[in-house]
Order: C-alpha cells, then structure tokens, then sequence
C-alpha cells in the first residue's frame, strides 16, 4: 500500500460517489441491501426524539430508510461532497429534507459534541478507514451512555487472503483492511462499546458479490469500460472463492456505550 | 388400572387450510363456496356442488413460492367506466362491475371464430366450423371505442379469433386500433398465412402489429398433439418472414404435461437465438374449451413451467429470476426480463433487488418511486418488448446504466409464464383482480377466465352466430362418464350434466 492514509480515504470516498460505483452496486451500496439495514435499525431501538448519526452515509439510502422507518432524526456524515448533495436531494425527493441532514465530516474526527447522539449506524464502511481504532472511539464519543451502535461490515482473515485482494481495488472494494469478527469485536469493546449482537451475515456478502458480477456482464455487453470489465470480473471470482473458503465475511454488531 | 380397549386419541388434518372463497361448479358452473388449502407444500382448491358432487384441483404446485408471492399484491387502478352493475356477485356480473379491483391492461378482441386449422387443443373451440361468427368493421370499431371509454389510453389490444388473419379485414382492425391511439397492437395467430402469404405478410410489415406467435416446440409428436398437424416449417417460415419485415414476435408455448414440457429450454435457446423473437409466454394448456384429457390433480402450473426453464436452462435462468406480476393476483402470472448478447444472459434480477421495490405488503420506504413505476411497466400484463425502456430511460434508474446502454433495447428478452384459471381452479379472489379481458360486441369487458370457464364464451358465440352453442365442460378425468362430445370437439354434458 503506497497511499498515504489521508489519500486513501478520499479515494474511497470518491470511488463510492462515481457512476461505475453507483452502476455495479445500485442505490444499495452494502451487502444485505434494505433488509438488512432494517434488522441494524430495530437493533437501535430508537423512537421519534431520537437523533442518529450514519457515519460514512454515502447516496443516503440508510439514514432515508432509518429516518422513515422509526420518526427519528438523522445526520448522515460523508467525506465525499458529490455523495453529501446526492444524499440531500434524495431526501428532499422523498420530503424529508427536514428531519434527515447531511454533513461532510470524517469519521475520525467526527464533527459533534461529545453525547450528543442517541444512536449511530455504520454500514460496511469500517474496513475503508485508515486508523480503525479512532473511527470506533469517535462512534462511542459521540453516543449518549447506555445508547446503541449498530455497525455491519466486511470480516477477513487478511493474514490468509490472497494478494490480488489486498491491493488498492481491493482497499476500495472494502476487503483488503477488512478485520476479522473478534477484531471489529475488540476494537469496539476497546472503545467502550458493549457488545449485544456479533453475528455472521456471509450469504450478503455472496449475494453483493453476485450483483456485482452480473453487472460487471452487463457492462461488457454494453463494451463499456473496456478490458477493466474483465480485471474487475476477476476480483470478484477472487473474493468469492474467499467467501467460499471463510476467508472472507460480512458481520453485524450491535453494542451500547458502557 | 389401565383398560385393555382402544383409546381414542384426536388427529390433526392433513392439511393447511389458507381461505375460504368462491367458484365454480365445473359441470352445471353454479357457483359454489370453495376452499383453498396446502396439502404436501401443494395448493389446492376444493368444492362440493350438491349436484354434482365433490372437486378437487391444484392451483399451484409449489405453496411456499405460492404464499412468498402474496407480498408482490399491487393496489389495483379503478378504470374510467364500468360496463355493468352488481347484482349476482362474483363471477356473474361480468363485466367489468364495480367490485372488479382492477382495470383492463390487456383486451383481446376475438374477430371471428373459424380458423384455418384445427387443432386438439383450442380454448377457443373454434376451426373449420360452418357455425361461427366474424366480426364487421362496425362492431369492431365500436368495442375499442368501449376500451378506450373504460381506459383513457389504453394499453395492449390484443387481435385474436379463430384465426384473426384469415379475416378479410384484420388489417383494417389493426390500422383502425393504432390510430385511436392504442399503445400497443398484437396479433395473436399461428402463423400459417404470414408463412404462406407473401402479400399480406407485406401489407402486414406496413402496420408492424406486435405478432404473438403461437410456438409449441420442434418435435413432431408436440405439433401432431397440440396442433394435430407438423407446422414445424411454416412457423420457421412465419419467424423469418416476420424478421424481414422487422416485425417483433412473442412466441407463445401451449405446454402440457406429458406432452412438451421437455422441450422448453430448446424454445428458450432457439428464441434466444432467433432475430425477430424478443419474448416467449409459457402458458400451462387452459382446459377450457377443447383440450386433451387431463388429471385436475396432475395438472401444470407456473410454478413447475419456471422450475423446468431453471432445470433446462441453468447457465441463464434461477427460479428467483421470474417475479410474480403485481398489477394481477401475483401467483397468475410472472415474468422474467434479462440482457442478451450472444451466449450471455443476465437476467435483470441479479442487477437490482426488485424486491425493495415491487413488496407492497411491508410498509416501508420505496428506494425510489420512479424505479418502482418503471418496474411496474415491466412487470405487468401489458408489458410487450420494449416495456423496460422506462426503466433504462430512467434518471435514477436502479440499474443507473452506462450511456453505451441506451441502444440495448434490441438486446433485452422476456419470458412469461402464464396460467389461466379453468373451471377447476377458478377462484374469484383472482378472477377479481384480473386484468385481461375479453371485449365484447356489446361492450362489456369480460376478465379472461371468466369469459372462458363461466360460460360467456359460449353465450357471446351464440348471440353472435345465430346458433345455440352447447356448454362446454372440462374433459377431466373423474369427469368422463358424464361427457359426450359437442360438435366443435369440446365437451358438454350429457343430459344438462343430471347424474
């Protein structure tokens, strides 16, 4: 990895906002799509007077769902502008403009006072930050005590993944700092996190994967993105056959602040 | 101390019992109280007519797909106008009445009742007949304009017979459809004139109606029991002469057990392939009208049509790739849409989750609401190829496809698999939301499994042809003591259907 941390976290926030971002993974940008983001919603138990943060809330579609489904408040953060007015006008779109904001912000420094959140989401978006350790503590800084995180993301054994999963597609695509379950368990428990709810979700993982792939076809069809169509069609077999050998797995978690 | 005798101990049904709804009898098609109930992970319906006795007939063959298909329920569009009262109830009002929860997408105009060949198997009961019926320009003329009234702007009309080419003005009713401003015009033929006729295939070419050609497979034994004749060359014939004029064609495939179900992959492969063929409809055979013997029990339905197409074609189809149709009850119709290019298929349901959108039982927010309108185009029973331009047009479209894909529309292929209701399985929950109708001379838009298994067909010919038409009966098995012959082939009761 020759990127500097702080350019890799803006290549990952700028590859999500781009068109072949939003082409191969849809409105949808994490395993589980809106059905798993419903389970991670419950698990916050919130109610209307509630404010949630979403860290890394990308196109919107999470802190839209959380807003619509439990009446709370939402600031969703990004470090992508493009991704931050993408993600405002969708609410807008849907009238709720008022009740879910958006902000650009770093997850390592998040831009709230400290328990000022009743509540924060992560979706697959922890593999991508360069220093971990800051990301989770800013998460636990920011929720009042006794409140929840529900946090999903992509699990991996790095030590066991083969090389064309650790390069710089592979940093993007989330996988190649990917932790293992008991790392993302240790680092928020670390934090001050309690954990409730560790639990596997590896047929997401597949499912996205699938996804990818047949646009990926569907890209070729369409003779669009020229020879890249088939490197990024060989990632993908590469992360599948991981997931198939548990190499590879998509996690959530749900942990109060202690 | 224990008795030595026999206890009595409680025992559970073999059975789910899931609702409790309204039929048919299948003899004297008086309506009956019926129930539906899952029995083996198999849905059926049963009902007693004091007359006639007990039925029994499967409704869907897969119950777990059957009920996970519920949620795709969309709220039904009320239609401009109705053309009848309440007053009978559910099926006899037809149609449409105030209670029919659902507009027409979909109108089919029967313009005669000879055809040009005839086949075993035809739920129209129609072929070389001297008894029959064809329809003047007038009374064409006036059953669009009751569609149009009903709709606005309707649609899919839907040319069909007998044989509507043989009729010496088919082409005037297809010019006349187009200009009252029709979406979309098919005409539903078994080709053998487009084969034969070079003048009128040209003529044709000039209005480019959607042809929706009947297709049943390649083997002769298929053609000689479904079609009673090897139509084999002219259907080929047919399909170039329609490539040459670029007219697009939907080929349709009567399958029946025992009979063709083998040979649907080679129709997928083989329209996959073909220039002209941009969709396929997979309809279990209607036992309405004439039709070979069957077992109501053993029957076809659209759940054992799409596990077959998986099993035959597994490098391009999943049975999760077809998506039950929500403008009709979900488990009448699905349809599947992919890309096509050579040997690749990529069905649409590995690009988007078409369950965030089409679900409308959960109430939870829509991605994106024009999404779920351009899906709904799709996925319904007026989709003709060309219906995902919507979608691929869209700004936010879900797919959100590179500007090379604009000119893919000639690249993307349909399947439907259809399964109509006959007098075994009709069930008014579905019957009332149906949105295929019949168009009557006397304007009342009948729903296709009413006008086929209550007895409207047979009432409509009658008026039309001036000849007393015999009620035609299933030719089940249980029920063959009962049944004689009519004099178009099907099959009628003897003695009014008295035991």
């Amino acid at each position: 990895m020759t990127l500097a941390p702080e350019e890799l976290k803006t290549c990952c926030a700028t590859a999500y906002a781009s068109a072949a971002a939003r082409f191969l993974l849809g409105n949808s940008f994490h395993p589980g799509g809106a059905a798993l983001t419903a389970r991670l919603i419950r698990a916050l138990q919130v109610g209307a007077s509630a404010t949630v943060v979403d860290v890394a809330s990308g196109p919107g579609t999470s802190a839209i769902q959380l807003a619509d489904e439990t009446g709370c408040s939402v600031v969703g953060v990004d470090l992508s502008p493009q991704s931050i007015d993408a993600a405002r006008r969708a609410a807008e779109a849907v009238g709720l403009g008022e009740r879910v904001r958006f902000v650009e912000g770093d997850a390592e420094a998040l831009p709230f006072e400290a328990e000022s959140m009743d509540g924060a989401l992560c979706e697959c978006a922890l593999c991508t930050f360069p220093d971990k350790r800051a990301a989770t503590r800013e998460l636990a800084r920011v929720l009042r005590p006794g409140t929840r995180l529900a946090l999903a993301d992509v699990t991996a054994r790095g030590e066991r993944l083969p090389r064309e999963l650790t390069g710089l597609q592979a940093w993007v695509a989330c996988i190649a700092d990917a932790r293992p379950l008991e790392g993302i368990a240790a680092l928020l428990w670390e934090a001050g996190l309690a954990i409730e709810i560790a639990e596997r979700h590896d047929q997401a993982l597949r499912d996205l994967l699938d996804r990818i792939d047949a646009r990926l076809q569907l890209a070729g069809i369409a003779r669009s993105f020229g020879e890249g169509v088939e490197r990024a069609r060989e990632l993908t077999a590469s992360a599948r056959a991981a997931v198939a050998g548990g190499l590879l797995g998509y996690g959530v978690f749900v942990a109060a602040k202690r | 101390m224990a008795r030595a005798g026999k206890t009595q101990r409680k025992v559970d049904r073999d059975e789910v019992f899931l609702e409790y709804t309204r039929s048919i009898c299948p003899v004297c098609k008086r309506v009956l109280d019926a129930e539906v109930s899952v029995r083996d992970n198999r849905v059926l319906l049963r009902k007693r007519c004091p007359e006639h006795g007990r039925f029994e007939a499967l409704v869907y063959s897969d119950a777990e797909l059957y009920m996970a298909q519920q949620r795709y329920n969309k709220p039904g569009t009320l239609p401009l106008e109705f053309q009848t009262e309440v007053r009978d109830g559910c099926p006899l009002d037809c149609g449409m009445c105030p209670d029919h929860k659902q507009h027409a997408c979909l109108a089919i105009v029967e313009v005669n009742s000879g055809c040009n060949l005839d086949c075993p198997i035809c739920f129209a009961d129609s072929g070389h007949q001297p008894d029959g019926f064809s329809l003047t320009y007038d009374q064409v003329e006036f059953m669009l304009d009751r569609f149009v009234a009903a709709e606005g702007d309707p649609e899919v009309v839907q040319f069909s017979g007998g044989e509507p080419t043989i009729h010496p003005r088919i082409l005037d009713f297809i010019a006349l459809a187009q200009a009252k401003g029709i979406c979309s015009v098919m005409l539903n033929t078994n080709g053998l004139r487009i084969a034969r006729d070079r003048r009128f295939v040209r003529d044709l070419g000039r209005l480019k109606p959607h042809v929706y050609l009947q297709f049943d497979g390649f083997e002769l034994e298929t053609h000689l029991t479904i079609r009673g004749k090897d139509l084999r060359a002219d259907k080929q014939s047919a399909l170039e002469a329609c490539a040459e004029q670029g007219m697009t064609v939907t080929l349709v495939a009567a399958i029946e057990k025992g009979v063709n179900e083998h040979e649907l992959g080679d129709i997928v492969r083989f329209a996959v392939a073909h220039p002209a063929v941009r969709a396929i409809a997979f309809q279990p055979v209607t036992h309405s009208g004439r039709h070979v013997e069957f077992d109501p029990l053993e029957r076809l339905t659209n759940a054992d049509v799409m596990k077959l197409i998986a099993a035959q074609v597994p490098e391009w189809y999943r049975l999760d790739d077809f998506v039950p149709v929500p403008c009709c009850f979900p488990s009448c119709r699905s349809m599947s849409y992919a890309f096509v290019d050579g040997d690749t298929v990529v069905p649409f349901t590995r690009l988007i989750e078409i369950d965030d959108y089409l679900d409308y039982l959960s109430n939870r927010v829509i991605p994106d609401p024009d999404v779920r309108h351009a899906l709904e185009r799709m996925f319904s029973s007026s989709a003709t190829p060309g219906a995902e331009r919507t979608l691929l047009a869209c700004e936010s479209c879900g797919i959100d496809l590179p500007a090379q894909l604009d000119d893919l529309e000639d690249k993307v292929f349909m399947i439907i698999v259809q399964d109509f209701q006959d007098p075994y399985t009709l069930n008014v929950r579905q019957l009332m939301k149906c949105c295929v109708v019949e168009i009557t001379p006397g304007g009342r838009l009948i729903p296709f499994c009413a006008y086929n298994s209550v007895g409207y067909r047979e009432q409509v010919r009658a008026q039309l042809s001036g000849v007393d038409v015999e009620p035609v009966v299933p030719n089940a098995a249980p029920l063959q003591p009962l049944l004689q012959l009519t004099r178009h082939g099907s099959k009628t009761a003897a003695d009014g259907g008295r035991p």
